[in-house]
């Protein structure tokens, strides 16, 4: 995420004039589901670009300083060489997009991942997550302590009161929810968001990110989410620039699928590693 | 080699990230043709027929041209065959309790869960069409057919009292058509008791698999018939001796034409014509999701035919773009690929949307074209045409597969007047997020299918049919199965055919009358009863009525063509005022009809008298016109239904509407109750009405006419007098009368059956026979409330 949007007046027309039909976007999500198979190589590059657009996910309250490296080091090796080498691929970088952590550990992933040697920007879940139910005040403190720390990117939990009541505010990505709901990313959510994402830029040339979080787990929900993002949005959305899958066992899922496809065999859990 | 090859794919693939095929193996549907040694002949009775000395047609992949199979022409000698196996399977068939029937049609829907592969593939194969769409929709569908009719069959001697299957009905199917289509109509025929005898294009297999499929179900081998042969052999199959039922879906010419040829040949003929659709999107829309609706209804292989689009003026530019922006994202290919929203449909189909589109751009249209699409095939693009106007012959024509015209419309009422303003009636649906908005829309439209913020959602449960010229005949729910149903007792339909009647002749001239002198007795009432009072005859000329005497009984005028027109024109301008009102309003009105009658007994049975009726029955008859009136009056109420469909929150509601003007040609018998229980239906059930009385006893209709003037708002009912034949051919080939009800001779039943595909008007006829008008089962059966009435079904999804 290099450039920030620039932002626009606010218009809550736009809003007020937005019609959504639930039964019909439930349709919708369930056709998308059936309609786009992705097979065989296609398959393995596209689960590759699935990794590439992982934010490689631990939000747990006994995450240490020895859990997060080892998630780090999944993160710069998140398939095995060999398989890898087999596609040809081994050479193009392939790398979550990052790592998110809470912003106490923040600090731990800065340095696992400079001595893995790579450059992987570090997310850092902020403002009073998951709830966001704290002062203004300690919110923006807590943002300013993790860039200290060096997160680059920080996933910022909106104040839903102000959205219930129907204040908004603009943002450079958008996220299905926290992870840590009841319902979290679902597909008719996420064809209203997207939606959303495309008449923005249609009015404004700005586009905005999507994170789908909570929940994927199968290397066939990822396909279903890039197509989503094909159809919905175009190719020009299928970067980590602009999608990201927040995600913590997707990995190991995609990584069985792709030995599956270059080797011919289903992996057993010790025959890739852990992160 | 190999994986190298493989592996710079992957390689290249992670930075175009395009789809790439993903083939569903046909190998057991060429492995099922092998069987038959790649030549098809017909399925009957319960084994393949392959008849020697027949010419063949190849069966050929519609995507590559590879011959899959040679599948034999039926000639006369096998249709012959085939209904002589429906007829001899027949007796036994009918004759089984319903649950016995019910479990054979569970065996079968088992059956195709067992092979659903098979079928799947092999309807992919050969028809082109995405194979997505067959496997996730189609062949669930077809097993959620067998076991809603055998559950209809199951309760059938309770459900269905009073009713008796029709018996051999023989399916016509046309050249491009799902299987599906073939099963809506199978399923409610057989769950019935009738047997089937269906005429399928050459070269397709897939209703030959089923009917092995069935067939292999001993013990009723011949209960279900397949023969592949030319369309020149449906008005063959239609006229074997036997067929009391034909099913017909296909294009509208061929849909009149054939209702031409059958004019006298006894069957009943149920016809489903053209597959056009509407789409209506009105300016509070969720226009992002009727753009999928769209998809749904015109680019997704699941509608046979192409979608007129109405666009609300406000929210023209931004659909235009959506829909244009996903029709980029399309992709057509070949049908056995589970990634492609589009197969192809054979050359045909193709020519048929190049010709509509060239045309349309020479008068004046724009045309945009996209999605991907291989270049060396015979797939036609997605494609949208917009700016055609509004008077030219192809925003007339129907809209062909795989295309959607789209015009602007400014008010819901002008969208009315556009969406309604062609011949066609099938299906439609409004996207709309006001409710009373979209009910006012889906009431207004004169369609058999409306669904509200979708498009295509299909049930067995639900009633599927059209009106005006999409046809008459109706498939799923309770409306199917009376297809393949008529009142028990009804005698069997003989061929009552004239092969001498000039159609051109017909009723053409009118008897010129002659004063027989003066009227003895008090004179009846004079003139036509049009627009709620009596006026003179254009043609200004009278004709005498005798008693039974032979004396004179008195004058009545002698209605012409142009007394037609007028009657016809004051009905239209009764209907929406009678239409609206509700059934009990109707209900009451009726009810003060029969308080007058009542009150007019004396006058009326001398009437009658003087007409050789006993006075013991003239005043049965006085009587049972009273109570016909009440029963009509008092039955109305119940009306319309809501039901509970799978895949579906909320309600799916069946509604009764009125036919519009009936015309309504009363026979000879029972001249009063006759008269009064045809009228009285067709009332209640908020039809306007155009009534020819009894030729030879006009005047107690005029007697009740005189009540009606006072009773009944002006031109809801209208009586015409004069020439039998003459009004019946100029009610027959009026183009603005929905419905023809003929109780006459058999000439003029075959004669209006004939004149009646003009504009494909609803008619029932007695072929000649009289009914029994003071019998409850004739007089004022279920049959005339369900002949009264059109059903709408109505689908309303729910959620927030």
């Amino acid at each position: 995420m290099s450039a920030h949007q620039q932002g626009t007046e606010l218009d809550l027309s736009w809003i007020s004039k937005i019609q959504v039909n639930k039964p019909a976007v439930l349709r919708r999500a369930e056709q998308i589901q059936a309609r786009r198979p992705v097979k065989k190589e296609w398959q393995a590059a596209w689960l590759l670009k699935a990794v590439t657009c992982i934010d490689l996910t631990t939000l747990s309250g006994d995450d240490t300083a020895s859990n997060i490296q080892r998630l780090c080091y999944k993160a710069k090796y998140p398939i095995r060489e060999d398989l890898l080498k087999a596609l040809n691929m081994h050479d193009k970088g392939i790398t979550t997009a990052a790592v998110c952590v809470y912003p106490a550990r923040v600090c731990d992933a800065v340095k696992a991942l400079k001595a893995a040697g790579c450059d992987i920007p570090v997310a850092s879940v902020a403002t009073g997550f998951p709830a966001g139910q704290t002062h203004l005040k300690t919110r923006l403190e807590e943002i300013r302590l993790a860039v200290e720390d060096g997160a680059t990117e920080i996933d910022v939990v909106i104040n839903r009161t102000l959205v219930l009541t129907g204040q908004w505010k603009g943002s450079d990505f958008i996220k299905t929810s926290t992870g840590k709901e009841t319902v979290n990313a679902t597909f008719p959510v996420a064809i209203v968001m997207l939606r959303a994402i495309r008449d923005f830029f249609w009015k404004t040339g700005n586009k905005v990110g999507f994170k789908p979080a909570g929940g994927i787990r199968s290397a066939k929900d990822s396909l279903v989410w890039l197509s989503l993002i094909k159809e919905e949005l175009g190719d020009e959305w299928m970067k980590p620039e602009l999608f990201r899958i927040g995600a913590s066992t997707l990995l190991a899922d995609i990584e069985r699928q792709i030995y599956h496809h270059v080797t011919g065999r289903y992996a057993a859990y010790h025959d890739l590693p852990m992160s | 080699m190999a994986a190298t090859r493989t592996a710079s794919r992957a390689c290249e693939i992670f930075t175009t990230l395009e789809y790439g095929p993903a083939p569903e193996s046909h190998a057991c549907a060429l492995a099922w043709l092998d069987t038959q040694d790649r030549h098809l002949g017909h399925y009957v009775n319960g084994q393949w027929l392959k008849p020697e000395h027949r010419s063949s047609v190849p069966c050929q992949d519609p995507i590559t041209g590879e011959n899959l199979a040679s599948c034999l022409q039926a000639q006369s000698e096998d249709v012959a065959a085939a209904v002589e196996a429906a007829r001899a399977s027949l007796e036994n068939w009918s004759t089984q309790p319903g649950a016995f029937r019910a479990q054979h049609l569970t065996r079968l829907a088992k059956a195709i869960q067992k092979h659903q592969r098979l079928l799947w593939t092999l309807e992919s194969l050969v028809t082109g069409r995405a194979v997505r769409e067959v496997r996730d929709r189609d062949v669930p569908l077809a097993q959620q057919l067998l076991q809603y009719h055998a559950v209809q069959a199951h309760t059938q001697e309770e459900a269905l009292a009073g009713w008796e299957p029709m018996g051999v009905v023989g399916l016509i199917l046309p050249p491009t058509f799902p299987f599906l289509d073939m099963m809506w109509r199978i399923c409610p025929a057989l769950a019935v008791g009738c047997t089937v005898v269906v005429l399928v294009p050459p070269a397709t297999p897939t209703p030959l698999l089923l009917a092995q499929l069935a067939g292999e179900l001993a013990p009723f081998p011949g209960i279900l018939n397949v023969i592949s042969g030319p369309d020149s052999l449906g008005p063959v199959l239609a006229a074997q001796p036997g067929v009391q039922k034909v099913a017909f879906c296909g294009a509208t010419e061929e849909g009149r034409a054939l209702r031409r040829t059958l004019a006298g040949w006894g069957p009943e003929l149920g016809l489903a014509l053209a597959a056009e659709s509407l789409l209506l999107l009105t300016e509070v829309a969720d226009v992002d999701s009727a753009v999928e609706g769209i998809v749904d209804a015109a680019w997704s292989d699941r509608s046979p035919g192409g979608l007129r689009l109405l666009i609300q003026e406000a929210v023209w530019d931004e659909t235009m773009r959506r829909l244009q922006e996903r029709m980029g994202r399309l992709r057509c290919g070949r049908g056995l690929d589970g990634a492609v929203d589009m197969g192809a449909r054979g050359a045909a189909a193709r020519d048929l949307a190049q010709r509509y589109v060239r045309e349309a751009q020479s008068q004046g249209a724009q045309v945009f074209q996209a999605g991907s699409v291989p270049s060396d095939s015979p797939f036609f693009p997605p494609t949208l045409v917009s700016d055609l106007p509004p008077a030219s012959p192809c925003a007339q024509a129907e809209v062909p597969w795989p295309l959607v015209v789209a015009s602007p419309f400014r008010t819901v009422k002008e969208a009315l007047a556009v969406a309604n303003g062609t011949p066609r009636g099938g299906s439609a649906s409004v996207w709309s997020e006001r409710l009373g908005q979209a009910l006012e829309l889906a009431y207004g439209l004169q369609v058999g299918t409306v669904w509200i913020n979708a498009h295509g959602l299909r049930d067995p449960a639900v009633p599927t049919g059209g009106c005006k010229e999409s046809g008459s005949s109706w498939h799923g729910g309770q409306d199917g199965l009376y297809e393949y149903l008529r009142p028990s007792g009804t005698p069997a339909w003989i061929p009552y055919l004239s092969k001498t009647l000039n159609y051109d002749a017909f009723g053409l001239a009118l008897p010129s009358t002659l004063p027989a002198g003066p009227e003895t007795g008090p004179a009846p009432p004079y003139g036509l009863f049009v627009g709620g009072r009596f006026q003179a005859p254009g043609a200004r000329s009278s004709r005498p009525i005798r008693d039974s005497q032979g004396s004179l009984h008195g004058y009545v005028a002698e209605g012409g063509a142009k007394d037609i027109r007028g009657a016809v024109e004051a009905a239209h301008q009764a209907a929406p005022g009678w239409m609206s009102q509700s059934p009990a309003a109707r209900a009451a009105l009726l009810w003060a009809l029969a308080a007058a009658l009542q009150r007019r007994e004396p006058n009326l049975v001398s009437r009658l008298e003087r007409h050789g009726v006993e006075l013991k029955v003239a005043k049965v008859e006085v009587e049972l016109s009273v109570k016909r009136l009440r029963a009509w009056g008092a039955r109305v109420q119940a009306q319309g239904c809501a039901l509970q469909v799978a895949e579906l929150r909320g309600p799916v509601l069946q509604l009764r509407e009125p036919l519009g003007v009936l015309a309504i040609v009363c026979p000879d018998e029972w001249p009063l109750l006759a008269f009064v229980s045809l009228l009285a239906p067709a009332l209640v059930h908020g039809n306007t009405v155009v009534l020819v009385p009894s030729g030879a006893c006009p005047i107690p209709a005029l007697e009740v006419c005189q009540e009606m003037a006072t009773l009944l708002p002006a031109g809801l009912v209208n009586v015409v007098t004069g020439d039998q034949d003459h009004l019946t051919r100029c009610l027959a080939l009026h183009q603005d009368i929905q419905a023809l009800w003929y109780f006459g001779s058999a000439q003029g039943s075959q004669f209006v059956e004939w004149a009646s595909a003009g504009n494909l008007k609803l008619v029932w006829v007695n072929r000649g026979c009289p009914r029994a008008w003071d019998q409850e089962a004739e007089g004022a059966g279920p049959e005339l409330g369900r002949r009264a009435a059109r059903t709408k079904a109505l689908w309303l999804p729910m959620g927030d």
